[in-house]
């Protein structure tokens, strides 16, 4: 996470034109295969440990995942070729053309896009999303819905770069509570009250 | 005309004041995630599918069917309005449609697009109506050699012919399939790939992996560049529709040609909806180049009518394929299948004989909605837009809540919402690659049925592959295969040969997925 600390506050400044270094430049897309390639070691750990029932039929229960294990293998050997062959290096965004825009908006896009940061992603923004989701998904069970979704609430809306963080509190608690309004008490289902639940 | 008994019947069920409600609820519902960039009719359907479980199952299909029609919708407004089409069905309508919006026709286009959808949709359902007993009686003759040969077809198509990279499409599909192998054989009840954790045990859940992908994986990735990237943020429409009667006589053969184009293609899984539609759009295009003074270029009605036609009639007969073949041709019929499932029911031929009620209900609510989706968007399309003025970090905000609000609610369980944490990561990095994400789904849908034909196949045959090319319907299945390839890496060759990159036009669809 070395990203957090190299451009904290990368839009207002752009850094000194640090471009995404070396040979990994426009090969982060490594980590497709790296990712099937894990998920198919994941598929063929499974087929290795599965404790078939004696007499089944051939092809039994380990045959596809292993077909899909070893496919994915294949893949994803592929890929890595095709990403050291061929590096993908990602292209901001601007408007084209046709887009029904202002100058100045366009100029901005423009602007915005010759900005060199050293990661494509803005990975602050990211681990407050993330983050928030992971924080929603632990204290889900013991704070309860309004708490934790009002949480997850601030915690998206903050990474979408919002400025007021104290009426977003507001905004959250009103969404949540809403939420739990209409789906626990009118619609019925089950969401977790608690803290908040003796009261 | 049985069929004609059976769907008044149909409509009989879907009249009662509470089922219209429903269609109406689902229409608004649909339309307005619909409309939202970069959010399709997939991820409408996505994110309101758990909320469908409360109901019992007519009602939620009749709901599902507003839905899945409003998002498409929703879908088309904004690719005219924004140039920003929530799908890639809607690409091919950005083109001339957001010319039309530019020039200060935009109430025109939204007009044209809503009765393009009506009329493609229309017709596509009557189709279904009489086609569908007939397809779910021809596909009695299917066995384990010719599903496994039609679930080949569907994988091919979406993760190869569809797709821009080969290679990224088939890492989607696998790892769908992967998915699809986790938990509970339901041949020999072995424990696959679950290593003791009872939640995996009735599998990795598609309605979780779904909302991750779909939804999560959007809010993720807009976050990602939301500072950085001006082209991220929203922008706001104006206009108000209206088409006057040359423009009607204009439009008329386009909407019939494309309806013409996509109906076909339903029934063939090659993808879903956005094969037609840039066919219908490439028709026209001939066409107009033909006539004395061609209008394209300059927003031609037309090359918006043919794909808005197109891409409706084409999701229309994709339902009828879903509900005759239990076949999903693109990743909003995955979805519902899921939901079929989470009922207790297989899309099929024995689904018309177990629940009649239920198809011809569905049926029938599919007509229902698209009705109520003119009236409702001829004059409100300009409604619709000021969904744009929501805050983006309270749209965003209140998208999260959906999704964990969602799965918690179907699932009760926090490691549930963990996985739609993982898969959301997944999603997040599939957008950042630009690996497709309908292939995923897809593999995730059709796994089962492509393993258990293909175990059932081969077991019934001793072990002998050459079972799969016997029967005269895998063999077709294979050739119209091979056909498909051939037709698409032909195309792909000549229209790069013609002008170097006529779809980069557009911009960079946010949302992959195939409606």
């Amino acid at each position: 996470m070395t990203a957090l600390r190299a451009h904290d506050d990368a839009p207002a400044q752009p850094t000194e034109a640090a471009p995404a270094a070396g040979w990994f430049a426009g090969r982060s897309g490594l980590v497709v295969p790296l990712i099937l390639a894990a998920f198919s070691t994941y598929l063929l750990v499974g087929v290795l440990t599965m404790e078939v029932p004696e007499g089944t039929d051939w092809p039994g229960p380990d045959f596809f995942p292993l077909l899909v294990a070893i496919a994915g293998y294949i893949v994803s050997a592929l890929l890595v070729v095709k990403y050291i062959r061929q590096p993908e290096p990602a292209v901001p965004n601007v408007y084209s053309e046709l887009d029904d825009v202002s100058a100045a908006e366009r100029a901005e896009a423009e602007a915005a896009a010759k900005v060199r940061y050293r990661f494509f992603s803005d990975w602050r923004c990211l681990a407050w999303a993330i983050g928030g989701f992971a924080a929603f998904a632990l204290i889900l069970m013991p704070a309860g819905w309004i708490v934790a979704a009002a949480l997850l609430f601030w915690c998206v809306a903050r990474a979408m770069d919002s400025r007021r963080p104290l009426w977003d509190v507001v905004v959250a608690l009103t969404v949540s509570s809403v939420a739990y309004l209409a789906f626990d008490v009118l619609l019925g289902m089950n969401l977790p009250s608690g803290i908040l639940g003796g009261l | 005309m049985e069929s004609l008994s059976l769907l008044a019947e149909g409509f009989g069920h879907a009249f009662t004041p509470m089922n219209l409600l429903f269609v109406l609820v689902g229409c608004l519902l649909g339309t307005a995630v619909g409309v939202m960039p970069g959010l399709g009719s997939s991820m409408a359907v996505a994110l309101l599918l758990p909320m469908t479980f409360a109901l019992d199952p007519s009602a939620a299909f009749i709901m599902f069917a507003g839905v899945y029609f409003g998002g498409l919708f929703g879908d088309s407004t904004m690719a005219i309005l924004l140039n920003t089409p929530g799908q890639s069905s809607a690409i091919a309508s950005t083109f001339e449609g957001h010319k039309m919006a530019r020039s200060g026709r935009a109430p025109q286009a939204l007009a044209t697009a809503a009765i393009g959808a009506f009329i493609g949709g229309m017709v596509s359902c009557m189709v279904v109506v009489f086609l569908a007993p007939a397809l779910a009686e021809f596909s009695t003759a299917f066995g384990p050699a010719e599903y496994f040969a039609l679930a080949l077809f569907a994988f091919i198509a979406t993760s190869s012919v569809v797709s821009g990279s080969a290679l990224k499409g088939l890492t989607a599909l696998l790892i769908g399939l992967g998915l699809s192998t986790i938990g509970i054989d339901s041949v020999t009840g072995t424990e696959r790939a679950s290593f003791g954790v009872p939640q995996l045990f009735d599998g990795v859940s598609l309605v979780t992996v779904t909302v991750a992908i779909l939804a999560l994986g959007e809010v993720f990735h807009i976050a990602s560049r939301v500072r950085r990237d001006p082209t991220s943020r929203l922008l706001r429409p104006k206009g108000r529709p209206f088409l006057s009667k040359a423009e009607f006589r204009e439009a008329m053969p386009a909407w019939l040609r494309g309806t013409a184009i996509g109906l076909p293609f339903g029934v063939i899984p090659v993808g879903g909806a956005d094969v037609p539609t840039f066919m219908a759009y490439g028709a026209e295009k001939t066409l107009d180049k033909r006539r004395k003074t061609p209008k394209f270029g300059t927003g031609a009605i037309r090359g918006l009518a043919a794909p808005e036609a197109a891409g409706n009639a084409t999701t229309g007969t994709a339902m009828g394929a879903l509900l005759a073949l239990g076949l999903p041709v693109s990743a909003t019929a995955a979805i519902m299948l899921a939901a079929f499932r989470q009922y207790g029911m297989q899309p099929g031929p024995l689904l018309f004989e177990r629940s009649p009620e239920l198809v011809w209900g569905l049926l029938a609510s599919f007509f229902l909605a698209m009705i109520v989706l003119l009236i409702l968007n001829l004059p409100f399309a300009q409604v619709w837009s000021k969904l744009l003025l929501i805050p983006r970090p309270y749209l965003y905000g209140g998208i999260a809540v959906m999704c964990g609000l969602g799965v918690f609610a179907t699932s009760s369980s926090a490691f549930e919402l963990f996985l739609l944490l993982g898969a959301g990561l997944l999603g997040f990095v599939m957008r950042r690659y630009d690996v497709p994400l309908a292939p995923l789904l897809i593999g995730m849908v059709l796994g089962p049925l492509a393993e258990t034909s293909l175990r059932d196949a081969l077991i019934s045959s001793g072990g002998e592959p050459g079972v799969f090319f016997e029967g005269p319907i895998s063999l077709t299945i294979y050739g119209l295969l091979v056909a498909a390839i051939a037709l698409v890496v032909v195309g792909r060759v000549r229209s790069a040969r013609r002008s170097p990159a006529p779809v980069a036009e557009a911009p960079a669809p946010q949302a992959d997925v195939h409606a």
